[in-house]
C-alpha cells in the first residue's frame, strides 16, 4: 500500500525482512529443525556422516570434566580453531597456531593450558551463547587459498550462497578489510563482493555504501577475475542443501589452501544485503532459477 | 486454499465485529445525547418518622430537569399505608406522603439520579425594565423587608452615582458575599443580617434578594443541595436575579457571581422550606449523595450506557471490580503492542521488545513526558556503568541480571532518600518507575553495547525512546480509553488488524532506504 502511495517500484525484485520472514524463512525451514544450523556441532555431525568436506574436527567437549584429555589429543596439532557451538557474531572464537619453540600463541600472546581450559569452561558454561550450557568445538584451522591473497592478505574470507529447495540462487564473497580487524562481516566492516553464478567470476565490490571495483586495500581492480574452484562450491552447496532438512539456507563455505572448499557453517535466516552486493532482488534470482 | 479460507473468516469475523458495533452505537444514539452531563450523583433523601395521633404527613420539593441538570432513575417512596403523591405547588413540584396510621414508624426512601453541568451566564451592562408579569418578584415580605429604611439607605449608597446597571449588581453581590457565612440553620431575615458580623446562606440570600428587589430588579430565592460524596442535612439557597429575559444565578455564601457549578441540585423557587410535615411527628432526616464515575463521551455517562448495551465495561469499573485506571491500563495494552508492532513491521524501527515501549510508556504517566524521559535515560546509563565492572570479570547471564536489578534498586532508593533530603522533587521520583522495567531496559541496553557496539546500542535505544513517545502519545488520549470501554470489542478488531500486519510483506519504510540503490523513487 504505501510503496503504491508513494510511486516506488521494484524493478529488481529486492525483498524486505517480512517478504523473507513470511515466504522464505517460516515457509521453507521448521522450527524444530533449526537446530541443525544453529549448533555447530550438529551441523558437522550431519555434514560428515554424508561425506560433506567440513574443517576436521579434532574435539567436541561438552562436559568440563572431559577438558584435559580432549586438549592433549588436540595438542598434537600445530594450528586449531576453538569455537561454542551456539555462539554468534563471532563472540568466543580463538585461533591457536604454534611458534617456532612448540606453544600455542592466539593475537600473539602464548596461551599455556591453563589459559585454554580457562576458555574452553567459558565456553561449555555457557559463556558466549546466552544459554546455560554449550559445547566447545576443536577443529582444524582453515588456512585460506592463495586466491585470495591476491585481493588482501589477512584473516579468512568466506562465499556465502544462498540455497531454495536444494538450488543456489545466489552467493557473494565476504573479505575482511584493514578496518574489519579480520571479519569478513558487512557489518563489521568488511565489504561484500558479487558473485555472476554462471560464470564464477567476481562483479563488484560493495562496502555498505558504495560500489566500486577495488577492493578498498587493493588498486587493483576485481571484475571478471575468476574464482578457483567455483564448480567445486555449487555442487558442495546442492549437497549441503540436500541433507539438510531446511529448503532455505545461507551456507557459508571457505577454500582451505589444501583441503579445497570447505563448509563451515549454515545459516536458517541469511541476511539481506547481499541483495545489494549483488545488485539484484531475492524474487529475481528465485525467477530467474525456477 | 488455505489462505482462501482464512480471508473468508477474517472478513466475516470483521463483519461480524462490525454489525455489534454498529448496532451498539445505534441504540446508544437513540438515549438522550443532548444533555452532557458534567457530574453524576445518585442522591437518596431518608425521612425516618414515628406518628402520634391524627396519623402524619409528610412535603418536600422534588427536583425537576432544566437547561443544566438531569434527574434520572426517580423512585418516589411506597409505603402500604399511602402513596406519595406530586402536586404542582407555584413553578415547583411538590410531593406529599400521608399516612392515617397512628403511633407508627418507619422510614422512607427518596432517591434519584442527578447529572449536572456548570453554567456561565454573561451579564449585560445595562438590564431592560421589569414589566407587570414580574411584579411578585420585587414584593417585599416578612423575611425580605425590602422597603425597610435601613435596606433603601445600604441600596442608596451602593448605587450611588453609577449608571451601569451591572456595576450596582456587583457592588451589592459584593457588599453582601464579604459578609462572613456561619453555619446558622434557623431562618434569618434580611435586617437582621445587618446587625450580625456573620450570617447563614439564607439570611444572606434574604439580604442580597432585598437589596436588588430595593433596587428594582426582580429577583427570587432558589433553593436545593450542593452535591458532594457525603451524608447530610443541610441544604443551599442562593439567589436568582431576572436580568432581559433570564433568570441568573447568584450564590453571596459560595461566592458565585452569573455562575452554578456543576454539582448544584436545584430544587424550588421562592423562599420555601424544602422540607415540611405535620407537627405531631416525631421526624428526622438525611439527604445521602454518591458521585459516580462519570466518563464524557459523546455526551453519554456510563449509566446511560448501562442502560441500552450490557456489553461494555462500564459495570467492572461502576461495581468497583477494577479501578477505571487499571482498566484503561490493560485495555490500552494490546493497542500499544499493535502499534509498536506496526513501528517494527511496516516503519521498521528496532525496539527493546515489543511490549516494553507501552510498559515504558505507561511509567511515564506517573512522572510526566519529559522529566520522565530524562529519568529513564539517566537510570539506564547509571546502571550500565554500575553493573560495567560485573559485565568484564565474565558472569553467566541470570545472575548478571540479578546484580542489575539489584544496582537499580540501591540507585532508586538512594536517589529517593537524596532527593527527600535536598527536597529535589524529581529525585524523590524515581521510586514511581516500575522497576523490572528499567532493569529489563537497562539489561537489553547493556547487552546491545557488548554485542553491538555503543553506537548501535544507543540508535536502538534512540528507536525504543520514539515507540515510547508514540505509544505516550496514544495513551494520553483520554476519550480513546473511555471508547474502549464502551466498545471492548475493539480488542478483537485489535486481533483481526494483527493478522492482517502479520501478513504483510511490503517493505518497512527503513528498508526503502536500506536498498535505495536497487529501487526506482518516482515522485507522483
Amino acid at each position: 500500500m504505501f510503496s503504491k502511495l508513494f510511486k516506488i517500484e521494484n524493478p529488481k525484485g529486492v525483498m524486505g525482512i517480512n517478504r523473507r520472514n513470511l515466504e522464505l524463512v517460516y515457509k521453507y525451514n521448521h522450527p524444530k529443525h533449526y537446530r541443525w544450523a544453529d549448533d555447530k556441532v550438529l551441523t558437522k555431525e550431519l555434514l560428515e556422516e554424508n561425506g560433506i568436506a567440513t574443517a576436521k574436527t579434532y574435539a567436541v567437549i561438552k562436559k568440563t570434566g572431559n577438558t584435559r584429555s580432549k586438549w592433549e589429543h588436540c595438542k598434537a596439532y600445530d594450528a586449531v580453531a576453538i569455537k561454542p557451538a551456539n555462539g554468534c557474531g563471532g563472540d568466543g572464537i580463538k585461533i591457536l597456531k604454534k611458534d617456532n619453540e612448540g606453544s600455542f600463541r592466539s593475537g600473539g600472546k602464548i596461551w599455556d593450558d591453563a589459559k585454554v581450559y580457562k576458555h574452553i569452561t567459558s565456553i561449555v558454561s555457557g559463556f558466549f551463547s546466552m544459554n546455560s550450557s554449550d559445547s566447545c568445538l576443536i577443529e582444524k584451522c582453515i588456512i585460506p587459498h592463495p586466491f585470495f591473497a591476491e585481493i588482501y592478505d589477512a584473516g579468512v574470507p568466506d562465499f556465502r550462497v544462498i540455497t531454495l529447495k536444494g538450488t543456489p540462487i545466489m552467493a557473494m564473497l565476504r573479505m575482511p578489510t584493514s578496518k574489519s580487524d579480520g571479519k569478513a562481516n558487512l557489518h563489521q566492516n568488511g565489504v561484500g563482493i558479487g558473485i555472476d553464478m554462471n560464470k564464477g567470476i567476481l562483479t563488484q565490490v560493495y562496502d555498505g555504501k558504495r560500489y566500486s571495483m577495488t577492493h578498498p586495500d587493493n588498486p587493483t581492480p576485481i571484475n571478471g577475475k575468476k574464482i578457483p574452484c567455483w564448480k567445486e562450491i555449487l555442487a558442495l552447496s546442492k549437497k549441503t542443501a540436500k541433507v539438510f532438512p531446511l529448503d532455505y539456507l545461507g551456507i557459508d563455505i571457505v577454500i582451505d589452501a589444501t583441503e579445497g572448499p570447505q563448509i563451515m557453517e549454515v545459516n536458517v535466516r541469511p541476511g539481506l544485503g547481499i541483495q545489494l552486493v549483488n545488485r539484484c532482488g531475492l524474487q529475481q534470482a528465485i525467477e530467474d532459477q525456477f | 486454499m488455505k489462505q482462501h479460507r482464512l480471508q473468508i473468516a477474517l472478513t466475516i469475523a470483521a463483519l461480524l465485529v462490525c454489525t455489534f458495533t454498529i448496532s451498539k452505537i445505534i441504540s446508544l444514539s437513540k438515549i438522550q445525547v443532548d444533555f452532557a452531563g458534567e457530574t453524576l450523583y445518585n442522591v437518596t433523601h431518608k425521612y425516618y418518622y414515628k406518628t402520634q395521633e391524627n396519623g402524619g404527613r409528610i412535603k418536600w420539593f422534588l427536583p425537576q430537569n432544566n437547561g443544566r441538570q438531569h434527574i434520572s432513575q426517580v423512585a418516589l417512596p411506597k409505603t402500604t399505608q399511602a402513596l406519595a403523591s406530586r402536586e404542582l405547588h407555584n413553578e415547583n413540584v411538590l410531593g406529599e406522603w400521608l399516612t392515617s396510621e397512628n403511633h407508627s414508624y418507619g422510614e422512607l426512601e427518596y432517591s434519584y439520579t442527578f447529572s449536572g453541568k456548570s453554567q456561565q451566564f454573561s451579564v449585560p451592562t445595562h438590564f431592560e425594565n421589569p414589566t407587570k408579569e414580574l411584579a411578585q418578584f420585587l414584593t417585599a415580605s416578612e423575611y425580605v423587608q425590602v422597603n425597610d429604611p435601613r435596606i433603601t439607605e445600604v441600596a442608596q449608597e451602593l448605587s450611588k452615582a453609577i449608571s451601569s446597571d451591572r456595576k450596582v449588581l456587583e457592588n451589592v453581590y459584593n457588599f453582601v458575599t464579604r459578609i462572613p457565612t456561619a453555619p446558622i440553620h434557623t431562618r434569618t431575615d434580611a435586617v437582621s443580617v445587618l446587625d450580625r458580623k456573620s450570617a447563614s446562606c439564607n439570611g444572606k440570600s434574604r439580604l442580597f434578594l432585598a437589596l436588588v428587589r430595593n433596587l428594582g430588579m426582580p429577583s427570587r430565592l432558589k433553593g436545593g443541595l450542593i452535591l458532594e460524596s457525603t451524608s447530610k442535612r443541610t441544604s443551599h439557597v442562593w439567589v436568582e436575579v431576572f436580568i432581559n429575559g433570564q433568570w441568573i444565578p447568584f450564590d453571596t455564601t459560595n461566592n458565585h457571581f452569573a455562575f452554578l457549578p456543576a454539582n448544584y441540585l436545584e430544587i424550588y423557587q421562592g423562599d420555601e422550606s424544602l422540607l415540611t410535615r405535620s407537627s405531631k411527628m416525631e421526624f428526622d432526616y438525611v439527604y445521602e449523595m454518591e458521585e459516580l464515575s462519570s466518563v464524557n463521551f459523546m455526551g453519554m455517562t456510563f449509566q446511560n450506557v448501562e442502560q441500552v448495551s450490557s456489553f461494555s465495561l462500564v459495570h467492572l469499573v461502576q461495581n468497583k471490580l477494577i479501578s477505571e485506571k487499571n482498566l484503561f491500563l490493560l485495555l490500552m495494552l494490546p493497542l500499544g503492542g499493535f502499534f509498536v508492532a506496526f513501528l517494527r513491521n511496516v516503519v521498521g524501527l528496532k525496539t527493546f521488545g515489543v511490549f516494553l515501549p507501552v510498559l515504558i510508556a505507561f511509567s511515564l504517566f506517573e512522572t510526566g513526558f519529559g522529566l520522565g524521559l530524562l529519568l529513564f535515560l539517566f537510570l539506564i546509563f547509571l546502571v550500565g556503568a554500575v553493573s560495567r565492572p560485573f559485565q568484564s570479570i565474565g558472569l553467566l547471564h541470570t545472575p548478571k541480571l540479578v546484580i542489575s536489578l539489584s544496582v537499580m534498586v540501591v540507585i532508586m532508593l538512594v536517589g529517593s532518600y537524596l532527593g527527600w533530603a535536598a527536597k529535589i522533587p524529581w529525585l524523590s521520583a524515581l521510586t514511581f518507575f516500575p522497576i523490572i522495567i528499567l532493569t529489563i531496559s537497562a539489561e537489553k541496553f547493556s547487552n546491545l553495547i557488548v554485542e553491538d557496539g555503543f553506537g548501535k546500542a544507543s540508535g536502538i535505544l534512540f528507536q525504543t525512546l520514539i515507540a515510547v513517545s508514540f505509544c505516550y502519545l496514544i495513551l494520553s488520549m483520554k476519550s480513546l480509553g473511555t471508547l474502549l470501554m464502551i466498545f471492548p470489542e475493539i480488542i478483537v478488531m485489535v486481533i483481526l488488524f494483527s493478522i492482517l500486519l502479520g501478513r504483510y510483506v511490503g517493505f518497512r519504510w527503513t528498508e526503502l532506504i536500506r536498498f535505495k540503490p536497487l529501487l526506482n523513487f518516482k515522485t507522483a
